[in-house]
């Protein structure tokens, strides 16, 4: 089973990194922004891409490229996030052009909602998860517990 | 050691002049500062842009108190080495942060052992104060999520082979 572990930096990094036992019998590679962070990860596969926000649309035009060579590479069967923008394009092109299974876990730092990029997700992720059970809903989000 | 950190995304520059304010009037404490890309140097405190993890788990072992924006990232790695840490949670309205979950997070946080909340500019000195008095005996938090978390997502993984297979 090969697997892409995927979110942007510091919190969201630190959170996929609570859940690395999970992941441990598979086939899993890990990516994020920093090349540092390849340490956290050893001894599995760790990929790069820059960080978009709203505060940085203009890497909108390079980042989708940088996550497609990464898609390329990998061609997972599981795309796996704990949330960011980068990883709902991620998400997008892995459903539609790889035929990947989708799972979101919004951030836990979204308590009163989910996240704009996590509310977009709800249309790709085959799995789509609040870490906050006051925010399940029956018909989505989905509440299966938290990082902490 | 205080170490102030403001994350690995936006610059948070009203934390790092604070902290440089109050390293003035406290020229004995030694600080140091991760300002990221931020645009205001600190004059009174040696500064680093960007750690590498390794590096940022070494200084956050050294200090005594962590100061910080009210990031997750920042607050399961103190959590994570049971040290005290002061939020200051960045707001939307200042282009800190493109929503204001960081304010929502520390409403959350407030009352947790060794999380000390300021709410205004004025309140950081008071939290730094707060804290340092503070006599935490709070455990370190597991470097990995709750063992039912685990499971639930490691099932969800597996359960998407077999989906595959029965198509």
């Amino acid at each position: 089973m090969k697997v892409l572990a995927i979110s942007s930096a510091g919190g969201h990094w630190v959170q996929l990194r609570r859940l690395k036992p999970a992941f441990a019998e598979f086939d899993t590679a890990y990516a994020s922004v920093f090349p540092a962070y390849a340490d956290d990860v050893k001894g599995h596969r760790f990929h790069t891409f820059d960080d978009v926000s709203r505060f940085h649309k203009e890497r909108l035009l390079t980042v989708p490229f940088q996550l497609l060579k990464i898609l390329l590479k990998e061609r997972p069967q599981v795309v796996i996030t704990t949330g960011s923008f980068p990883a709902l394009i991620c998400l997008v092109m892995a459903k539609y052009l790889f035929g990947s299974h989708t799972i979101w876990i919004d951030s836990i730092a979204n308590c009163e909602q989910m996240s704009t990029s996590g509310r977009n997700a709800r249309r790709f992720a085959d799995v789509w998860l609040t870490q906050w059970e006051h925010l399940a809903a029956p018909d989505g989000p989905g509440y299966l517990g938290a990082v902490l | 050691m205080i170490f102030v950190t403001i994350g690995s995304m936006f610059p948070f520059d009203r934390l790092i002049r604070l902290m440089d304010q109050w390293a003035a009037a406290h020229p004995s404490e030694e600080i140091l500062s991760q300002i990221g890309d931020g645009t205001y140097i600190p004059e009174h405190t040696p500064y680093e842009r960007m750690m590498t993890p390794s590096a940022f788990r070494q200084t956050m072992d050294r200090a005594s108190l962590i100061v910080a924006h009210a990031g997750m990232g920042s607050v399961i790695s103190a959590a994570e080495i049971a040290k005290p840490i002061v939020l200051l949670p960045r707001r939307a309205d200042l282009r800190e942060h493109t929503t204001d979950h960081q304010l929502h997070t520390a409403a959350w946080l407030r009352d947790r052992d060794g999380i000390f909340v300021a709410d205004t500019d004025q309140d950081l000195r008071v939290m730094i104060d707060k804290a340092r008095a503070a006599t935490l005996a709070h455990a370190e938090l597991s470097p990995y999520a709750p063992e039912a978390f685990i499971r639930n997502v490691r099932d969800l993984v597996a359960a998407s082979r077999s989906r595959r297979s029965s198509k």
